[in-house]
């Protein structure tokens, strides 16, 4: 080893001499690092693709779901066949017209349109619990068999009601009668 | 080596892991004490290398994202500081190629080698070996550079300059030589 060798080998340091500045350097490292570690590494996790694709999927089936039964509810009730329909319809209009008959009695006091109509209420919500139950489930024979239940229920207790009525009526008759 | 400086040593090799693995795990604030601790020494050797400051920072910009990005492949086999110095280095070397710069024979020369002590026959100083290798074509002041500023030996120079140990044995004589001739002259 001559005495350049020997000399650069002991003040190698020495020649390290020149600065730069540092943190104007550091800055455009750390946005070259920066979007690899925030963004691709979301993307790329299997779990959040999949959760991701079943989010949409869930999204569009929902919509798809909302314009297919929308129309349906507002001109068959929800119902699938043109027969059920008319099967509702029917009970309907005669549970509305014996309701109807119920509030305009004249013998019936305030309280006891009230009892009459909470039970009717009661089965109002159950009628309406059928009835989402068979948006889910439109062949299935025990939906529709306890929708058709809730009607004859609901004219059950109306008849029930009118009978009680007329009874009492007849009753008062009777008796002005024997008077 | 003795007491203290062994267990300096270890005390750095120490930080620096604690560093490195926090940096694997891309804590930013790890990463830029990690550069802190080796970019000096990082400019000064692509500067050496490029004889350009804009050059220079733009190499160590690439190695520096290229260190980080790639930190996961460092298996401690070597200091972090050489494993560094040697992304530098060759992208230092690709930069030079593709400007067509690098001029280190690949062929040994039949020139005979001198292998007999050339001094420097007056006081030596840091300042007048940096403007004796400036003065240097641009291959003998890569090989000098190489060998005797960064500490590599002729395998490994010729791993970095992709050619066999003899030519660059043989060129490095010859730009010593040369070396010499301009600081005597100085």
């Amino acid at each position: 080893m001559d005495n350049l060798e020997e000399y650069i080998q002991k003040n190698r340091k020495a020649f390290d001499d020149e600065s730069l500045d540092k943190d104007k350097l550091w800055s455009s490292i750390s946005k070259e690092l920066q979007p690899e570690k925030k963004v691709i590494p979301l993307w790329r996790k299997p779990l959040v693709r999949v959760a991701a694709s079943v989010t949409v999927l869930l999204a569009l089936s929902l919509t798809a779901a909302l314009l297919f039964f929308q129309p349906q509810f507002d001109t068959e009730a929800g119902f699938a066949s043109q027969e059920l329909m008319e099967i509702d319809m029917h009970y309907q209009q005669l549970v509305t017209h014996q309701v109807n008959l119920i509030q305009q009695h004249p013998r019936l006091t305030d309280s006891d349109k009230e009892e009459f109509l909470s039970f009717m209420d009661e089965l109002d919500a159950e009628y309406d619990l059928l009835k989402m139950e068979m948006q889910n489930n439109l062949d299935n024979e025990r939906v529709l068999e306890a929708i058709v239940e809730n009607y004859k229920k609901r004219i059950e207790l109306i008849e029930n009601l009118l009978r009680q009525i007329n009874a009492s009526k007849n009753e008062t008759h009777d008796e002005g009668y024997l008077l | 080596m003795d007491n203290r400086l062994q267990f300096l040593e270890a005390n750095v090799r120490i930080t620096h892991q604690a560093l490195i693995e926090q940096s694997k795990a891309g804590n930013s604030n790890a990463q830029y004490q990690l550069y802190s601790l080796y970019v000096d020494a990082m400019f000064n050797t692509a500067y050496r290398l490029l004889s350009s400051r804009e050059d220079a920072e733009d190499i160590l910009q690439e190695s520096f994202v290229e260190a980080f990005k790639k930190l996961d492949s460092f298996r401690f086999e070597s200091t972090f500081g050489a494993w560094l110095k040697r992304i530098v280095v060759n992208r230092s070397i690709n930069f030079l190629r593709s400007k067509r710069m690098v001029f280190v024979a690949a062929e040994v020369s039949e020139e005979a080698i001198s292998e007999e002590s050339n001094d420097v026959n007056q006081p030596l100083q840091v300042e007048k070996i940096k403007k004796g290798i400036a003065q240097l074509p641009e291959g003998y002041r890569q090989i000098i550079t190489l060998y005797l500023i960064e500490g590599y030996d002729h395998v490994e120079i010729g791993e970095i300059l992709d050619i066999s140990t003899s030519p660059s044995k043989s060129q490095y004589h010859r730009a010593k030589r040369k070396l010499i001739g301009i600081i005597n002259e100085m």
